[in-house]
């Protein structure tokens, strides 16, 4: 793509003095944010910066308080749907209910979002996540990292050209850790576009290109990913 | 998927969770049954009485049952916040709100055959097949009248800890047509229709259930801007 193309191409996300606020408390105040396509950025910040209520203002999930919002140059007030069909978002929770099997919740998530998905071919995502021998049971006595690990296959699933992960690497043990970090460097590759919002710095910081330090609702800094380890540390 | 796919993948979705826990199914059951049960000591042993009421008795069985099931319904997609992951996928809201509307219909219809011979028999009514047949029709057409809005501010009052007294407060009000409609249909089935008034009693129960399924499928895309 030439330089020009590439400069004319919409961004990922462009936010323009987007806000939330919850009665009286800002959660996020006027942030400016542009993600470029096929970057991965890093929110940062300690509890209640932040972070997850951007994340879930760009999946959608929220309606803006002020501001707007534009992904991959489209308005998500009056293209709803297909930026649903852009993005996906893992976010806390799991989303899974507790009586279906891992196999069927995949293929209730593939049917309503008008993805065709054969039982072989969600037998093979679940092989990438060791949940394949667990297929038929009910997801309600799986441990925490393979509910994750289950969620975390939406991204897979639905062929985002946007990942919003809020603390992607949580309740994961190392080699779940490992395999999101390969995912994500997969994704990279891919041009797709990755935002995580993050408190695990050393393993997310190699990830990204550019890392967002998030205060009380406020955007306070940028730069890279070993920039943002000198300025804060390992710790937020 | 087109809009009719994805509502029944809801409706199959919601089947199945309802078979693998039939928890709800067997608690708002036992629930509706005790209901008529109370009613029929709080009247007493009087059966001309009993037979009167009936009617009334085995409609404010199903209403105080559906607010029961309504609020479950949506208990189990909060559990882990599964509403939220169906949101995010490019599914139509009212897909989502027609799918859930279905299912919670189909399992207010399975009340009937539960809570139809116990209110027969306690309350001493005799009736024979054609006239059980009009009543389950009846019960149909309640059940999607009450089963529209009830779908609606269950999903609105569904993260909201005082749900359990908002659901009935919101919803009783507006399915006052409904709760008419049934009690006098209903009643006239039990008692006798010597002026054949309950097609009038059906028709209006019919209508009430085409506009709240209208409205309420319309209001729904708005009523969860904020997720649910």
């Amino acid at each position: 793509m030439s330089t020009r193309a590439a400069d004319s191409a919409p961004l990922a996300v462009q936010t323009t003095s987007l806000g939330k606020r919850f009665g009286r408390q800002w959660a996020l105040a006027h942030c400016d944010l542009e993600v470029r396509p096929g970057e991965v950025l890093l929110l940062a910040g300690a509890n209640g910066s932040g972070k997850t209520t951007l994340l879930r203002l760009i999946a959608g999930l929220y309606k803006p308080t002020q501001g707007s919002m534009m992904i991959y140059g489209m308005d998500p007030e009056q293209e709803k749907l297909a930026c649903r069909r852009t993005l996906t978002l893992v976010g806390h929770d799991n989303y899974l209910y507790s009586q279906l099997s891992a196999l069927e919740m995949l293929q209730v998530w593939t049917r309503l979002g008008g993805m065709e998905l054969a039982e072989e071919q969600a037998i093979e995502l679940l092989r990438e996540v060791d949940l394949d021998d667990r297929r038929d049971y009910p997801v309600g006595g799986f441990s925490a990292g393979m509910r994750k690990r289950l969620t975390l296959l939406r991204t897979r699933l639905e062929k985002p050209k946007l990942v919003l992960l809020d603390e992607p690497f949580s309740a994961l043990d190392a080699a779940g850790q490992n395999l999101i970090e390969e995912w994500i460097e997969g994704y990279r590759t891919a041009g797709k576009t990755v935002v995580l919002a993050s408190h695990n710095l050393p393993r997310s910081t190699k990830l990204c290109d550019r890392a967002i330090l998030l205060q009380q609702g406020q955007m306070l800094w940028q730069g890279t990913g070993n920039e943002l380890l000198d300025h804060v540390g390992t710790t937020v | 998927m087109n809009l009719l796919g994805q509502a029944m993948t809801v409706v199959r979705k919601d089947l199945l969770l309802e078979w693998r826990g039939k928890g709800r199914l067997i608690s708002v059951l036992l629930f509706g049954v005790v209901t008529l049960l109370l009613f029929s000591f709080a009247v007493g042993p009087d059966s001309t009485l009993l037979r009167a009421a009936a009617g009334g008795f085995l409609v404010l069985a199903l209403l105080l049952s559906s607010t029961l099931g309504l609020s479950e319904s949506f208990r189990v997609e909060q559990e882990q916040r599964a509403i939220e992951g169906l949101l995010l996928l490019p599914v139509d809201p009212i897909a989502l709100y027609y799918g859930k509307t279905l299912s919670n219909t189909l399992f207010l219809m399975l009340l009937a055959p539960v809570l139809t011979p116990v209110g027969l028999i306690l309350y001493s009514v005799e009736l024979d097949l054609k006239g059980l047949a009009v009543l389950l029709g009846l019960w149909t057409l309640a059940a999607a009248g009450l089963s529209a809005p009830g779908t609606l501010y269950a999903a609105m009052t569904s993260r909201l800890q005082s749900q359990d007294v908002l659901l009935p407060l919101l919803l009783f009000p507006l399915v006052i047509p409904v709760l008419m409609g049934a009690v006098k249909s209903t009643t006239l089935i039990l008692t006798g229709d010597p002026m054949s008034q309950v097609g009038s009693w059906a028709t209006l129960l019919a209508s009430f259930a085409i506009i709240y399924w209208s409205l309420c499928g319309l209001l729904f895309p708005h009523a969860i801007e904020e997720g649910i």
